[in-house]
């Protein structure tokens, strides 16, 4: 997709005004969905987002609006509404200088559907196979819920700066959620996909996720009351990444370290976990749900260490936070829409391998919990507190996994936690594709993986005391 | 544009849909001018304003449901994504129960005067003054208290819209609304540590909203009284849910009564209507109707007149939240809660009762006053709650320290039957919301 060149740069230079930097954001993203609910398709859904976004930047001010409507004349009125917050002061005007064609990014995605083409036919027989699979997996499982979604989101941003480049990006996920009856009606939802065509489920079958989300589902209706009080966590491989993101992640991210608002700000070159500790965010992961070719200021996403044995490396920054930090963007401006600024935002947030064993690791707890994977999470990133809401979990009694639990949360500080973890475990994976991080009211797909790991003392909130 | 042109340009979209082969469609466009500002110690950090506009159509062929939501209102674009939707449908399995309204909606339902949603003074207001409410914030959470150094900023938000819905059974209704909000979130230092506290309020008008200096003053003090916070020992006493929390637990309690869970299974709540649930003091209401609330309008996202009904009366379930769709296949009628393409609250809200919070404090000899949760899964099938959260523990009906790094478990149900005092201090600021209320035993579990 791309624009009238000229146009854009008339609304840049219109737009920077006095400012130090101006970009346009254009995007239009189709999305297509299905919903299965009481063994048929319930409901079906397009959603179309098309606008563009106009920002001017100038010392640490933003000024910022948006137009659904593409004419010149609202494109021009949209750009001077952008630059008012850059209209007092010195400064002379900027001459905006853009290619004649963007660029295209080169792309992270495996896009093309040679089988299962996109299609209503298509979506259907995903869900209906999903549906079958679950019922048939177990008597118990009473209720299965199912949705898919597939989604092309191309862009194209211009700056000031003269970057005129686009990208094509590809999302599709399937999700199933069963109820099973048992002690407890039990809940299990499993979701997978990624910035990749609808092929992926030729391998990664309906069948796989519906099972694995009526086997969690009938666990979970069987789990007993989860235990509270702090004891030693074990952590599993995948899932268990949400911590990462969570209870390290939001806190690397550039606007709360230039704002001073984060415990780890200035704090790079310090010992902030121990030193089994090696955190990364990639943007460039082939086909990960968080995987971008170019963010959406137009940088390429890239490799980033963050933590490397315990020692913070790096943030993650956007252009604003970049420079006003005298540092280099890290491709990790995101945004959801053409109707919201970009933040500082994570990709696909993942720990690598360690050397311990998982039945090492299991082994060595005397009592504590197993929280096999997370429903999700909140951290409050200027003091560190966090939570996560375990979705599948167990008990470990001496050595062993025992019970199914339900109901428990993991609550702590980030830094501390992070100067606990005794074991890392030698099987990291990325987790299923299906995390959405949400941050000032912005929602944006990520990924996140780890090995197992081992915590030792986390508080862990259940309703049974002892 | 104004009310009659929306109206128009929703019907036409009815009307494409109708031409594309649907047997029935609704059509809701929705133009919001959007303001908003933030402030960070003594400049402006954000300046944004915007009109954004939404087309949300849905379209029924043989009773199977579709939906399209847009904002590329180019002709050819237009038509191209309405025809795709309705084709879309004949994916869908046709269920009787799905579509429309049976009812048509009086004339006068579409009347919004009496409501007091729409105030001019929110037009009125010049950008300047709402910047300068901004930077004032900042300077006064930075005057409560000299450890709070830094801030996420202040700021100052408003909305101007006009929602117009039509559908092919000729309902045909429009109304405009204005919403304005100022909130803040210092950062205060606490020894090597930093606290940030987060306060903010909302309003039809800025006339009635909360006064800068107050937010400022109420954001700074949650900072602060933080400090210094510890862990608690795992203990089970009173919990009492300070108002803001106390309307995230409303939130998790109306999931619960939202029809579509319980159709589902996903509801603590299925097979209750008539059971005595929670305590006497639990009297639970949905009100579209209330005055200036920021969940009132004259119709719900079907185009059925808003109404008032008891949820919960003295701890007795009485119904569940329903739309069209929902009511049908559960044999009531709707309550007019139709939103955003499911179930939501208009203005969901706890019945205040008549102490304030300092006395229901002062009648706690020990338990702890919950300020702040954090994590957001309740399971809607069990009931089952647990959130991390910190707060005051009550001594001898005293606040005696911040503690936090702790969580609250418990399950709504048994929390519910377990209230047993709340507060006069209900203030509609949100869609749902709730006076400050004591729940008689929780685990809280820490150390």
């Amino acid at each position: 997709m791309s624009l009238d060149a000229d146009l854009l740069q008339t609304l840049l230079t219109e737009a920077i005004g006095a400012g130090d930097y101006a970009d346009a954001f254009f995007e239009r993203k189709v999305t297509r969905s299905f919903r299965f609910q009481e063994g048929r398709i319930h409901e079906a859904g397009v959603s179309v987002t098309l606008g563009i976004g106009i920002r001017v930047l100038r010392g640490e001010q933003a000024g910022y609006a948006y137009s659904d409507d593409l004419s010149p004349e609202a494109l021009r009125k949209t750009a001077r509404i952008a630059s008012l917050i850059a209209r007092n002061g010195g400064g002379g005007a900027h001459a905006v200088a853009l290619p004649r064609q963007p660029l295209a990014a080169a792309s992270v995605y495996t896009s093309d559907s040679a089988e299962l083409r996109p299609g209503s036919g298509t979506y259907v027989d995903l869900l209906s196979r999903a549906d079958a699979a679950a019922r048939a997996f177990d008597p118990r499982i009473a209720s299965v819920n199912a949705f898919i979604s597939d989604e092309l989101q191309e862009v194209a941003v211009a700056t000031s700066e003269g970057r005129y480049v686009t990208d094509c990006r590809p999302l599709v996920t399937l999700g199933v959620q069963c109820v099973a009856r048992g002690l407890v009606r039990g809940n299990g939802y499993v979701g997978d996909g990624g910035r990749t065509s609808l092929d992926y489920y030729l391998k990664r079958t309906p069948e796989d996720l519906a099972q694995e989300a009526a086997r969690i589902a009938c666990i979970n209706a069987e789990a007993v009351e989860a235990p509270a009080g702090e004891m030693a966590v074990v952590v599993g491989s995948g899932g268990g990444g949400v911590l990462l993101h969570e209870a390290v992640g939001h806190g690397l991210e550039g606007d709360f370290n230039r704002q001073g608002t984060s415990l780890y700000s200035g704090r790079i070159g310090e010992r902030v976990a121990s030193e089994l500790v090696t955190i990364y965010d990639d943007g460039d992961l082939v086909g990960e749900r968080g995987s971008v070719a170019i963010d959406d200021e137009g940088t390429p996403g890239q490799h980033k260490v963050l933590v490397e044995h315990g020692v913070l490396q790096g943030y993650m920054q956007d252009h604003l936070n970049a420079s006003l930090m005298g540092m280099a963007s890290t491709g990790s401006g995101r945004r959801q829409s053409f109707r919201v600024a970009p933040q500082p935002r994570m990709c696909n947030t993942y720990m690598p391998a360690g050397e311990s064993t998982v039945e090492e690791i299991i082994g060595s707890v005397q009592r504590g919990i197993y929280a096999k994977s997370f429903a999700g999470g909140q951290v409050d990133i200027t003091k560190g507190d966090f939570v996560f809401m375990v979705a599948e979990g167990y008990l470990i009694e001496e050595g062993k996994v025992t019970a199914p639990i339900r109901g428990a949360t993991l609550v702590g500080n980030g830094p501390d936690i992070m100067t606990r973890v005794v074991a890392v475990g030698n099987d990291p994976h990325l987790a299923n594709r299906h995390y959405t991080c949400g941050k000032g009211g912005q929602y944006v797909p990520v990924g996140v993986g780890m090995p197992t790991v081992k915590i030792a003392g986390v508080t862990v909130g259940g309703s049974a005391v002892g | 544009m104004g009310e009659a042109e929306d109206i128009a340009l929703a019907a036409s979209a009815v009307q494409l849909a109708v031409e594309a082969g649907a047997h029935e469609a609704e059509a809701t466009y929705v133009v919001a001018e959007r303001f908003a500002t933030e402030a960070r110690d003594r400049e402006i950090a954000k300046l944004e304003q915007s009109t954004a506009r939404t087309l949300t159509l849905r379209v029924f062929v043989d009773h199977a449901k579709s939906t399209l939501t847009t904002s590329d209102f180019s002709p050819e674009g237009l038509r191209a994504f309405v025809g795709e939707v309705v084709d879309a449908a004949r994916y869908v399995t046709p269920d009787p129960l799905a579509g429309l309204p049976d009812e048509a909606a009086p004339p006068d339902a579409a009347r919004a005067d009496r409501l007091e949603i729409y105030f001019g003074d929110v037009r009125e207001r010049d950008a300047q003054a709402k910047i300068d409410d901004a930077r004032l914030m900042e300077a006064d959470i930075r005057a409560y208290d000299a450890r709070i150094t830094n801030s996420s900023g202040s700021r100052v938000s408003d909305t101007l819209a006009t929602l117009a819905l039509a559908n092919s059974r000729g309902f045909r209704g429009a109304f405009r609304s204005s919403t304005v909000a100022r909130s803040s979130s210092p950062v205060a230092q606490d020894g090597v540590s930093k606290r940030v506290g987060s306060y903010g309020s909302a309003s039809r008008s800025y006339a009635a909203l909360e006064p800068a200096a107050q937010v400022a003053r109420a954001a700074a003090r949650r900072a602060i009284e933080m400090c210094g916070a510890r862990k608690p020992a795992t203990m089970r006493v009173p919990v009492i849910f300070e108002r803001d929390v106390a309307a995230m637990v409303l939130s998790d309690i109306f999931a619960s009564l939202n029809a579509g869970n319980v159709a589902v299974g996903n509801s603590f709540l299925i097979d209750k209507i008539g059971a005595k649930i929670g305590s006497d003091l639990v009297t639970i209401v949905d009100d579209g109707r209330l005055p200036q609330g920021l969940g009132t309008s004259p119709f719900d996202a079907e185009g059925t007149p808003t109404r008032r009904t008891v949820v919960f009366e003295e701890g007795v379930l009485k119904t569940y939240l329903y739309d069209t769709y929902y009511a049908r296949k559960l044999g009531a009628r709707t309550t007019a809660n139709a939103a955003g393409g499911g179930i939501g609250p208009n203005n969901f809200f706890l019945a205040p009762g008549d102490l304030t919070l300092e006395e229901l404090i002062a009648a706690t000899p020990r338990g702890v006053l919950v300020l702040d949760t954090i994590g957001f899964s309740t399971e809607s099938v069990t009931g089952t709650y647990s959130r991390g959260a910190r707060g005051i523990m009550i001594e001898n009906g005293e606040r005696a320290y911040p503690i936090e790094e702790f969580t609250i478990a418990g399950n709504l149900a048994t929390m519910l039957a377990a209230v047993d005092a709340v507060a006069d201090d209900l203030h509609f600021d949100s869609t749902v919301a709730s006076p400050s209320f004591r729940v008689a035993e929780m685990t809280v579990s820490g150390n």
